[in-house]
């Protein structure tokens, strides 16, 4: 009986490489809020290689006082596809981020990109949140 | 009489047809000696289980009551752990003095914080021994997936060099390769990263080897051997587990996998997740 031949990638795409379990995915819309961007310039304190997203913390000198905020990435097969692994956001790194917060007014925003202090830009893998941003850099233009 | 002669000879010939063997059915439904091959290797597809009670505690160990009070006096004898002669070579793991706080902890909360009642992916080599079937699908000259019943954990083995996995992840990153006719598999990066306990504690995981807290951390190397004997029908299942941040030298454990050869053998569907809730939630769930 001839096996039928099982392609690496689509195995990859079905599989899940990290995370507890699936749970209901909420959407960007209800979480964050597209009208209220906001710019978070820290240093890294930690990474989370969690599904649904990945988290970015960062502390970050605001209002006087040093904000821990979380910062929403993309999944890990999806920063993983970008390049990205363990040594890519080492702790103490200085980040700049374009982000949406969050609804609730928690410390907590989502990302489409972060740039470091020389200008390179590193995509977070974030599908939705990209499609919010562009759309706003259209409106804007 | 030449009619009779011919309706004789087809009669016979029809007898005959009747009475041969079914041509062999499913391919997992072994009952010739010769193992079967795909391409140059031996052929491991099917569902496979473990007949021991590794699971608990991979060390031998004799019968007792459910490690819980509480287990104990709900449950009684079906919540408890049956002896088992062990799949540890040597009997005990050898463990290194700085190993011994988190093997306290472990210990001091197994059942509680051990990741299967919460629904963590096992890992391996815990995902071959857990209390349920899973699924080797091999192809010819391709990557080699297995499927495990618990919580749908799954695996791709990599047929090619052993690599630098990208990050950490529950079941680590598997790299295959064929001894002869042996299956050797090496999985790096075992790590579960921040790991929330019951009532909201998060802390920095291990991955669990047994219900009875022994672990292995992600700088372990587990290296498994897959022996398909002849029958086709048993796997002799040989693990190396090498961590020197954890061991003062590397352990090896043994046992067989079974096939299930009954016709409708497959894994069926046990998503846990819903059934941890009341473990890791149950202070935040309003009764």
């Amino acid at each position: 009986m001839q096996m039928k031949k099982l392609s690496a990638a689509a195995i990859g795409a079905v599989l899940a490489v990290t995370g507890v379990g699936a749970y209901a995915h909420h959407s960007f819309a209800t979480e964050f809020d597209r009208n209220r961007p906001i710019r978070l310039e820290g240093k890294v304190v930690m990474f989370e290689w969690v599904n649904p997203h990945s988290w970015i913390h960062i502390d970050v000198e605001r209002n006087g006082s040093t904000e821990r905020w979380r910062i929403e990435g993309g999944a890990p097969s999806a920063l993983l596809r970008r390049g990205w692994n363990r040594n890519s956001l080492p702790a103490g790194t200085d980040i700049i981020v374009d982000a949406f917060q969050a609804r609730d007014g928690d410390t907590r925003a989502s990302a489409a990109e972060i740039r470091f202090p020389n200008g390179r830009e590193l995509s977070l893998g974030n599908p939705t949140t990209e499609a919010v941003a562009a759309a706003r850099r259209r409106a804007q233009n | 009489m030449r009619a009779l002669t011919r309706l004789a000879t087809v009669a016979t010939a029809a007898v005959a047809m009747a009475t041969l063997p079914a041509a062999p059915a499913l391919a997992d439904n072994h009952e010739s000696a010769e193992m079967d091959r795909i391409g140059d290797h031996p052929d491991l597809n099917g569902v496979w289980q473990v007949m021991n009670g590794a699971n608990w505690n991979v060390e031998p160990h004799s019968a007792g009551p459910n490690p819980l009070p509480q287990g104990d006096r709900i449950l009684g004898a079906i919540g408890a752990i049956p002896a088992d002669l062990g799949v540890v070579q040597g009997g005990s793991i050898p463990y290194n003095e700085a190993a011994q706080e988190r093997l306290e902890y472990n210990r001091e909360n197994v059942i509680t914080y051990d990741p299967e009642a919460a629904c963590y992916l096992p890992g391996i080599p815990r995902a071959t021994y857990m209390p349920h079937p899973f699924q080797i699908v091999q192809g010819d000259g391709d990557d080699i997936l297995m499927v495990y019943e618990y919580a749908s954990a799954n695996r791709v083995i990599h047929m090619q060099e052993v690599g630098i996995p990208p990050i950490d992840t529950w079941m680590g990153t598997s790299y295959g390769e064929w001894d002869g006719d042996t299956l050797v598999v090496t999985t790096l990066a075992q790590g579960p990263g921040l790991v929330k306990l019951p009532a909201g504690e998060m802390v920095e995981g291990v991955t669990w080897i047994d219900r009875a807290g022994n672990y292995i951390t992600n700088n372990a190397t587990v290296t498994e051997r897959f022996t398909l004997r002849e029958g086709g029908n048993h796997i002799d299942y040989h693990v190396t587990i090498e961590d020197p941040s954890i061991l003062t030298e590397p352990y090896e454990m043994d046992m067989v996998l079974y096939r299930h050869v009954e016709d409708n053998a497959q894994l069926l569907e046990f998503k846990c997740v819903p059934f941890s809730e009341h473990l890791l939630y149950g202070d935040l769930i309003e009764e």
